[in-house]
């Protein structure tokens, strides 16, 4: 015979609130460790669109101007493939950059409108083969003044400070949230088995009458799944605030020009939800399963 | 009804609970399993329920071999079967109403056929003006009512109970035993386990006697020893 919900659903509630206690506490626990998962996610991203351009080891990037004559890119672009010191480079050209732009500005559509690939300027992107930034800095400025050139921008130090600190954060926030995920699957484990025992009667009489292995185990299962998600909910809610505050304030127009970049986009956001909802449910499972095969005799 | 082949039961390797028991018992009987303690009477009774698997011999409940059950078939054999303890196992936070209907929830009974047995069966008991007393608030006798209640309200054609006036005053067994006298002119299969000499010579049913796990007497309308 099928599980009744309104069984199942009484049971669980029950449940919860025999422990409500030690429920909070997993439902912080989990909500905390999900945030530190979700946030080292949000950082890596936000991160990586800020220093997009500046990956691969591109050290300065040659912006041309968009009306620039097709002699001047010519002259450019020998300087570049003749100099003993350029590693590789890359050409990006006004439909590329155009591409570039919607993708770092899809969350704002109205200004997607008002650009077109004509007034974005193409630029080389360029891979030195000594990194040195004073070596870097000697090689840019051969570039600052030319025809045709707009501007010359470096990747300097503060960029790969910023790359070296954003991986020791998300470090910290990885390995954070991993212990705190163990500490919250062996809370819902603890929290089921102590429903388990405070319940042994009602097992006792349950496995008597017949009910079967799954009518007795849903309920905790259930429990922990309850104590997950709620667990979830209050780290996307975290999330969010993250995101709309310390990311979204750190790249304000008044702030650093080289932290204007770092953002995430929704689609970021939302798989970054969904991933942290996926790992809750994940964690309520190995503490659940483990809780009901090891500790329910059934 | 039910049927035991050269069952033996041996706990931890070394203590021989049941030794080589072949009892039939007939649908529609009363048998009362005496001897002293030790001697057995709760481990057949625990057999018959497959909460224990025999070392050797086969039991049939219904025509059919329990010891061949896979597991997820035990909680199905186990509908068919009510089951009274001593000590009432009542929910002390559930009242007389809901530990019965408890027992048809978790078989996931719908709630119409709930709502329709647990009044009738509660009647049945006489306990009907208590159903929302809670079980501190009842004698032990009709504690020990709420929970024939209970494994009786599914209509299992067996019934087995394990000494189940032992913790009751002989007037209050009395009525317990006219109760499953009752219960058992249904045609139910009744098995029970009892120290209680004076029920057992006032009813003159079926008497199984066990010593050290071995069947010594199985007498018709039989007297306690």
């Amino acid at each position: 015979m099928a599980l009744s919900p309104r069984y199942v659903l009484r049971e669980t509630g029950q449940n919860l609130w025999r422990n409500v206690l030690s429920s909070a506490a997993a439902i912080i626990t989990i909500g905390v460790s999900l945030w530190l998962f979700g946030g080292f996610f949000l950082f890596n991203y936000a991160v990586d669109n800020a220093t997009a351009r500046w990956e691969g080891g591109i050290e300065f990037v040659v912006w041309m101007q968009p009306e620039a004559t097709a002699e001047q890119d010519a002259n450019i672009r020998n300087s570049i493939e003749g100099s003993p010191a350029i590693k590789e480079w890359v050409y990006v050209d006004q439909n590329q950059a155009y591409e570039e732009f919607r993708e770092i500005f899809s969350d704002t559509p109205e200004l997607i409108e008002v650009v077109s690939p004509d007034v974005l300027p193409p630029s080389y992107r360029v891979v030195p083969e000594n990194p040195d930034a004073d070596v870097v800095s000697e090689l840019s400025d051969q570039f600052v003044g030319r025809p045709g050139v707009e501007e010359v921008v470096s990747a300097d130090q503060t960029i790969r400070d910023i790359q070296r600190l954003a991986d020791k954060v998300t470090r910290v926030f990885l390995v954070g949230s991993v212990i705190l995920l163990t500490a919250a699957t062996l809370l819902i484990l603890t929290n089921i088995v102590s429903a388990i025992r405070s319940r042994g009667a009602e097992i006792e009489i349950m496995k008597v009458v017949g009910a079967t292995n799954w009518f007795i185990r849903v309920p905790f299962m259930l429990e922990g799944l309850v104590q997950a998600v709620m667990g979830a909910m209050g780290a996307w809610v975290g999330l969010r605030i993250l995101d709309d505050t310390v990311i979204k304030g750190l790249s304000e127009p008044d702030s650093l020009q080289l932290m204007q970049g770092f953002r995430v986009d929704q689609g970021e956001f939302y798989s970054t939800s969904l991933l942290v909802l996926v790992i809750a449910i994940v964690v309520s499972g190995i503490g659940s399963a483990v809780a009901v095969t090891r500790y329910l005799d059934v | 009804m039910i049927k035991l082949n050269n069952v033996t039961k041996v706990y931890k390797g070394t203590v021989v609970a049941v030794r080589d028991v072949t009892v039939d018992i007939a649908k529609g009987e009363f048998v009362f399993l005496v001897g002293p303690s030790g001697s057995g009477k709760s481990t057949f009774i625990r057999l018959l329920n497959r909460e224990e698997l025999p070392e050797h011999g086969t039991i049939y409940v219904a025509g059919r071999d329990i010891g061949t059950l896979g597991a997820w078939r035990v909680p199905f054999l186990r509908r068919n079967i009510g089951f009274i303890f001593q000590d009432f196992k009542l929910l002390p936070k559930k009242t007389v109403a809901e530990n019965v209907a408890f027992a048809l929830e978790v078989i996931g009974k719908p709630r119409h056929v709930v709502r329709k047995q647990v009044p009738a069966i509660l009647e049945l008991v006489g306990l009907a003006a208590k159903m929302d007393n809670f079980p501190h608030e009842l004698s032990g006798g009709e504690q020990q009512r709420v929970s024939v209640a209970r494994a009786f309200v599914n209509r299992p054609p067996i019934l087995l109970a394990d000494e189940p006036t032992g913790n009751l005053d002989p007037q209050t067994s009395v009525g317990i035993m006219k109760l499953l006298d009752r219960i058992n002119r249904t045609g139910t299969t009744v098995v029970m386990a009892t120290h209680d000499r004076s029920i057992v010579d006032t009813m003159r049913r079926r008497v199984i006697e066990l010593d050290q796990g071995v069947v010594v007497r199985d007498q018709a309308r039989g007297v306690y020893e």
